[in-house]
Order: structure tokens, then C-alpha cells, then sequence
């Protein structure tokens, strides 16, 4: 199979342009990152993972949406959602997980959380504050069970420690680093 | 065209996939590159491949720019403010030949991505613009603590206790901070960086910026980032106000300024011309050579 077979979502050049808008909006929590035209119809999650997921890293799917087929492109480790470098989870019920939060001395070991939301807009409105926000910023995302925020409150608690999360409906993506202290909802 | 561009005339049959790196390297680099900014400051490792250039001079910088690069990106590379010395038209001529489409530039403004030695371009960029920096040593605590797990404990609980006393050394010494270069900066109130050997006339752009910095230290296998608007302070003491270089004649009491621009408020390099006087011109070839076209522009 050469590179030009390939489905759209795994060919390299997608990863390239996939990364970078999912750098800026990294960089800018708050902003939205419109991926469509890349997916063909495939989940912004799944391109998230595609992005970053290799045979060294592990994922734990609480979601049981990823296909077989999916995985094998992944070729990604599976792990308990305790151990995981990456957790695909729904937003839409509470978090009943203890991620990776990673230690004082390493903390690019804790976890990254792709959370799947009905939508990023039009939800109830947070407002944002930290690194890479001008003042203050907003995301209104809908569909996204409030202990998800308790949560994830718990886990930033000890900065440098903590988990940073990709929340993501159908198409668009958005990033909340540990850095970024919301309120709100 | 500037003599030193060769951007864009990529060389055909030249079997490389794009951006050099394998798919495996790029998407540490890029997982790596996603924690550094989710953690301002901080140094993340990476295993940092080998290049077709010895370490130290610029493979740290260079996974980082192969890591971002697509097709559609603009692409410029400086070394101490300028375009066409040997390290940074290396460079540039070995992105031209492993990632066929992109343009370079010798501009400021056009570029999507710049890759810097020790300077950062005078005109501010802008929010669509990454600044890539090749950093020789990335840990400011280097000079006060020769043990590498000791200095990561001190990073993650901002224990920089002995930083400060070497700053306060300084001042029973000397009256004066003497770093010159590679100020420690504190980012967002914890982690103090290296920021490369920048100048400390370039430090306080990194506060509250609008785009995004990245650092790569390839023999140091090391990856930093200072997101945009976020606090960069370099770390000093309450009485004791951070100070950038001074370039004040001390004979006129008058600001140098460039011999070729005139330019009053860049950072100057100073040298001795062909008749033995001091003379001073911009670090910044690319805002120099601005300059002179406006200036002629207007004429």
C-alpha cells in the first residue's frame, strides 16, 4: 500500500496540518480549531489520537467508539484508564477515573484526556484564565457533565502536576492545558 | 534576491521523505512539543535524533521547525539577527532540500515559521508566527547544581533558592547582575528557563507575547515552550530593577545608532571598521534592510 492509498486521517501530511492547528489552539485555550475539511468524515477525537498516538504510547478508550480498524492504524498500546498516556472518555457522564497526573519531577507524564462533547458552542459559558489567554477567555461547551470541571479542578490542584485535556464534538476541537483555571457553570 | 537564499530551488532526486524525520520521530517531537506547552517552562524530555549537523549547533532547533513544517509554511532562519551566516544558510538551504513547497523568506512578516540563534526579530510577531529557538544549554540551574536529577527536583518545586544567591553574589562582587546573556526567566510564576543565549534586550519580549516560543536543545535532548500571553519575568530583585544593554555614547551622551539604517531603538553590533573606528549596525539584518527600502520608499 503506498502513502497515496491510505485513508485521508492517517496519511502524514494530515498529521503535519492536524498538529499545528492543534498547536495553536494549545497555545490559546479557549479558541476553537475547525478540523473538518481534514476528517472526512471521520471523529475530530480519532484525529487527536491520530496525531499523537504510536506504538509507544498507551490509550485507554472508555468510550468503546474506536473500530478494530481504527486500533490497528493507532497501533496503539492499551492500558487501564490509571496507566494510560492518552484516555478517550465521554463527556457526557462524570468522570469516574484517577488519570495519570504524572510527578513533581516529570510532569509530561500525566495524562492527556480526549473528552467528547454534543458540541463546543452554545453550552453553558466558562470563563478562562491562564497561560495563552489574553485577560480572560470563554468556551461554552455543551454536553459536558459538570464533573468533568470538579474533576479536573482536583487534578490541576498541584501544578506542575496534572492532566490536559482535548475536548472535542464531530468536527472541532478545543484544548484545556493544566494551566488554564476555569469558572463558571 | 539575497545571495544567501536558496530557498525554493529545491533540488530534484533528492530522496528524502518530507521534513527529513521519520513519521515515529515527528510525532514525539509534536507530543513532546503539545506537553512543553501545556506545562510553560518546562523542560521536557525528548530523544532527540541524530541530523546530518554535528549537536550543538542547531539540531535541537531544527527537529523542532521539521516537526512543524508543512507545505503551505514560509520559512526563515537567523543566526544572531542575520540571514546569511554559515549556520543559519545551512539551514535554511537543508530545509529547502527535504521539504519541497515550502517558501523561504528573508522577511520578517512573511514568515509562518522563523528558527533563531540568539536573537529575537526586532519587529514584534504576530499570533500566526512560532519562534523557534536553538537553545545550546537549557537549564538556567546549570551553573549552581552539577547533578541533572537534582535540578529536576529543584525545577518541580520551584526551589531556585541558589539561583538567587548567585545573583546576590553578583551584587556583593560587582554591584551589578553580570549575566549577559541567557537571563533566567521565571514563566508564569514557576518554572525559571534558559532562554537561550538571547541578548536581555530581547527578554522582556517573550512577556505576554503574541506567538508562541518554542525551545529545542538537541544534544540536551530537551524541549521548552513560553506559550503566548504569559508572564516572562526575568528574575531579579526588588531594589534591583533588570536592566537591557545600554547603547548610550558616553562622549555625546546620545543613543549610538545604526551606521547603515539610523535606526535608534534596535540592538546594535559593535565592531571596528576598515579604518579602526567603532561603529555600530542593527543584530537584525532583516529590520536593517526594512528600514533602508522604506526609507528609499520615501525618497
Amino acid at each position: 500500500m503506498s502513502v497515496l492509498d491510505l485513508p485521508r486521517l492517517w496519511r502524514p501530511a494530515t498529521h503535519q496540518a492536524l498538529f499545528r492547528r492543534i498547536l495553536d489552539v494549545a497555545a490559546r485555550p479557549g479558541r476553537i480549531a475547525d478540523l473538518s475539511d481534514l476528517l472526512d468524515g471521520r471523529p475530530a477525537a480519532l484525529a487527536a489520537l491520530a496525531t499523537f498516538c504510536d506504538n509507544t504510547q498507551t490509550l485507554a478508550d472508555l468510550t468503546g467508539t474506536l473500530t478494530r480498524t481504527d486500533l490497528a492504524f493507532l497501533d496503539v498500546g492499551r492500558a487501564a484508564p490509571d496507566a494510560a498516556g492518552f484516555i478517550l472518555a465521554s463527556g457526557a457522564e462524570p468522570p469516574d477515573l484517577a488519570p495519570r497526573l504524572g510527578t513533581l519531577d516529570a510532569p509530561e507524564g500525566g495524562a492527556t484526556l480526549v473528552v467528547l462533547v454534543d458540541s463546543l458552542s452554545d453550552g453553558p459559558e466558562l470563563t478562562l484564565r491562564g497561560p495563552g489567554i489574553k485577560g480572560t477567555g470563554t468556551l461554552a461547551p455543551q454536553g459536558l457533565a459538570p464533573g468533568w470541571l470538579a474533576a479536573r479542578a482536583r487534578w490541576c490542584a498541584d501544578f506542575p502536576m496534572g492532566v490536559d485535556m482535548i475536548l472535542t464534538d464531530a468536527t472541532r476541537l478545543t484544548v484545556l492545558p493544566r494551566t488554564t483555571q476555569i469558572e463558571g457553570a | 534576491m539575497h545571495p544567501a537564499d536558496t530557498m525554493g530551488q529545491s533540488r530534484d532526486g533528492a530522496e528524502y521523505g518530507f521534513g527529513f524525520l521519520d513519521e515515529d520521530a515527528k510525532r514525539e517531537l509534536r507530543r513532546t512539543i503539545f506537553k512543553a506547552v501545556c506545562i510553560p517552562g518546562h523542560q521536557v524530555p525528548y530523544a532527540s535524533r541524530e541530523m546530518p549537523i554535528a549537536r550543538g549547533f542547531g539540531t535541537g532547533g531544527m527537529q523542532l521547525t521539521l516537526a512543524l513544517l508543512g507545505p503551505d509554511d514560509t520559512c526563515k532562519v537567523i543566526d544572531q539577527g542575520a540571514d546569511d551566516s554559515v549556520n543559519a544558510a545551512n539551514i535554511r538551504n537543508f530545509f529547502a532540500l527535504t521539504c519541497p513547497g515550502v517558501t523561504g523568506t528573508l522577511r520578517t512578516e512573511e514568515a509562518s515559521v522563523i528558527q533563531t540563534r540568539h536573537r529575537i526579530p526586532e519587529l514584534p510577531l504576530r499570533a500566526d508566527q512560532i519562534l523557534v529557538f536553538q537553545v545550546p544549554y537549557p537549564d538556567p540551574l546549570v551553573v549552581v547544581e552539577p547533578n541533572a536529577a537534582t535540578r529536576r527536583r529543584m525545577h518541580g518545586r520551584a526551589d531556585y533558592a541558589r539561583l538567587w544567591v548567585k545573583l546576590y553574589e553578583d551584587m556583593v562582587a560587582f554591584d551589578e547582575i553580570t549575566i549577559s546573556h541567557r537571563y533566567p526567566t521565571r514563566i508564569n510564576g514557576h518554572y525559571i528557563i534558559d532562554p537561550s543565549p538571547i541578548p536581555r534586550w530581547d527578554v522582556p519580549k517573550l512577556h505576554q507575547a503574541e506567538c508562541l516560543y518554542l525551545f529545542g536543545a538537541g544534544r540536551e535532548k530537551r524541549i521548552y515552550a513560553v506559550p503566548p500571553h504569559t508572564d516572562a519575568v526575568p528574575i531579579t530583585f526588588n531594589d534591583v530593577p533588570f536592566r537591557v544593554e545600554d547603547f548610550t555614547d558616553r562622549k555625546t551622551g546620545r543613543r549610538h545608532c545604526c551606521r547603515r539604517c539610523g535606526a535608534g531603538d534596535s540592538f546594535l553590533d559593535e565592531f571596528l571598521d576598515d579604518a579602526g573606528a567603532r561603529v555600530f549596525q542593527c543584530s537584525d539584518a532583516a529590520y536593517c534592510d526594512m528600514r533602508l527600502e522604506r526609507q528609499e520608499a520615501a525618497e
